[in-house]
């Protein structure tokens, strides 16, 4: 079998599984409503889908479990770890605050005092570094597998928009569970969600080439995660009026920043790509 | 790199998965231990029972460290590929792994817990995982001072300097804020404001870092002092 069908192959059957498990979650939800631990169960298990779909995968192909990105690969790495961990909180502080700069209104940004600032900054680096474990259940599919397995059919750009699609459309159940099941808002939040994770994809998967390693994607994505949340609650202490609405500009940088780190790492993978043909 | 990680493996791997078991300590204790004893009470026995797991972990953490203090072992190692770097660096990290997954496991298990009790009515049940995580930071920092005395000195002969270095640190310590009772008020003075409630989560976040910072120069520690430990191991 050539490399290229066996890379359909091996997609598939992990795509395969990892919807069969989102399928399951779908179907799960209305009768696990009812009770939080069971809910809270088949979550994990969701949770880990990714993972552990990669692992059925290698095992249903005898592809073997070799070269599953698992080292750490600190030396020299340490400054991408360093980037994995900065660049979604400088992200995430473009998306939030800039608007209410630009606006002119900096006295809502009242929670911010150094004492805040620095506190938040040293748990985020601290949590990151011991909690930060459990996305390996997702990054592990993603960036570990499927990505690879999906560039040599796709191509770089490719690989980006359809693993970001595939990786949005896997967070549907979750949106549907957190809608309470209105299907329509549970869309346009997963949708708005594709758009995002589309984009920040590309900073993953270049971290992953680089690197060698899975782990600064688990950290990138953690940040992603909790850093949102960090500012969040940073700007709650602040004294913004209820009904505070800077229209457009909230959009424009909802995106912005996200559309910059993508256009900037794809461009470093496709520099990287070259340099890398060049030596070969 | 691979086969210092898969010897560490073969050879510590009950040790390892234990960590489970100690991050399922808390729920264990409450099964065992609840009957009788009423449900306003079951907190206290969580938190017992997560004493109890952050002790047997650092007890299993520390019998990963031991074991390959001999001299053999220590030439044999350094005249590898990856020389005695590599080998000590895939132990800070199996350590550190460990108390990756301890916490890992007891943040799920404490998850799942607040999830049954939801389900049971018992709304208010403390979550552990706050009182988890400064102790996983005690941890990394007690494995930080453990390991560089366990290798410089072996194992049994490391344990003893390291405890008579602490108790002479602590009566040093003693002895000259009494002696110099006026020169250690502006200490402190300090002190007391820097813990206060309101800086205590400042205090708290970067304390978790610099144990972080600690565990990376125990190991650059340790990098220095292995060879000079190796020529005197008893074995």
């Amino acid at each position: 079998m050539s490399t290229k069908n066996e890379n359909v192959k091996q997609l598939g059957i992990y795509l395969l599984t990892v919807f069969a498990f989102m399928l399951l979650f779908v179907l799960c939800i209305k009768p696990l409503k009812v009770s939080n631990m069971a809910f809270y169960i088949i979550y994990m298990v969701f949770s880990f889908s990714p993972a552990i779909a990669s692992l059925i995968a290698r095992a249903v192909t005898k592809e073997g479990f070799r070269d599953m990105k698992l080292h750490l690969k600190l030396s020299g790495n340490f400054k991408w770890y360093l980037l994995a961990f900065g660049l979604p909180l400088i992200c995430f502080s473009a998306k939030f605050l800039m608007p209410i700069i630009i606006s002119g209104h900096s006295d809502w940004l009242s929670g911010f005092t150094a004492q805040n600032v620095l506190s938040n900054i040293f748990t985020l680096a601290a949590m990151s570094a011991v909690m930060s474990i459990g996305l390996i259940g997702e990054e592990l599919g993603w960036r570990g597998y499927m990505d690879r397995k999906m560039e040599p059919l796709f191509g770089t750009v490719g690989t980006c928009i359809v693993s970001g699609i595939v990786w949005g459309l896997w967070h549907l159940p979750m949106d549907m569970a957190g809608c309470d099941g209105v299907i329509t808002d549970a869309f346009i939040m997963c949708g708005g969600r594709m758009i995002q994770l589309t984009l920040y994809g590309v900073f993953l998967m270049w971290l992953t080439k680089k690197t060698d390693s899975v782990f600064p994607a688990v950290i990138g994505h953690y940040m992603f995660n909790e850093s949102q949340g960090a500012l969040a609650n940073l700007l709650y202490q602040g004294n913004i009026p209820e009904n505070a609405d800077l229209g457009a500009i909230t959009t424009v940088f909802e995106y912005v920043p996200m559309i910059l780190v993508a256009a900037v790492f794809m461009i470093m993978m496709f520099h990287d790509k070259g340099r890398i043909t060049k030596t070969a | 790199m691979t086969g210092l990680i898969y010897k560490e493996w073969k050879q510590n791997r009950l040790f390892v998965l234990s960590m489970i078991l100690c991050g399922l300590t808390p729920i264990i204790v409450l099964l065992l231990l609840s009957g009788g004893i009423p449900a306003s009470a079951h907190d206290k026995l969580r938190i017992s029972g997560l004493l109890a797991g952050f002790l047997a972990a650092g007890a299993m953490q520390m019998l990963v460290i031991r074991g390959d203090d001999r001299k053999l072992w220590g030439y044999w190692i350094t005249a590898s590929p990856d020389g005695y770097k590599g080998f000590l660096r895939v132990k800070y990290e199996i350590v550190f792994a460990m108390i990756v997954l301890f916490m890992f496991t007891l943040q799920l298990t404490d998850i799942g817990y607040q999830a049954f009790a939801d389900d049971n009515g018992k709304a208010e049940a403390v979550q552990l995982s706050g009182m988890a995580f400064p102790l996983c930071f005690v941890q990394i920092l007690l494995r930080a001072i453990d390991i560089p005395f366990v290798y410089r000195f072996g194992s049994k002969r490391g344990s003893y300097i390291k405890l008579s270095c602490l108790v002479l640190a602590a009566l040093a310590f003693s002895a000259l804020s009494v002696i110099f009772k006026e020169h250690f008020e502006p200490v402190f003075k300090m002190g007391r404001k820097l813990f206060s409630p309101e800086n205590s989560s400042l205090v708290l976040s970067v304390g978790s870092v610099v144990c972080l910072g600690l565990y990376y120069l125990s190991y650059r520690i340790t990098c220095k002092l292995y060879l000079k430990g190796v020529e005197q191991y008893e074995h």
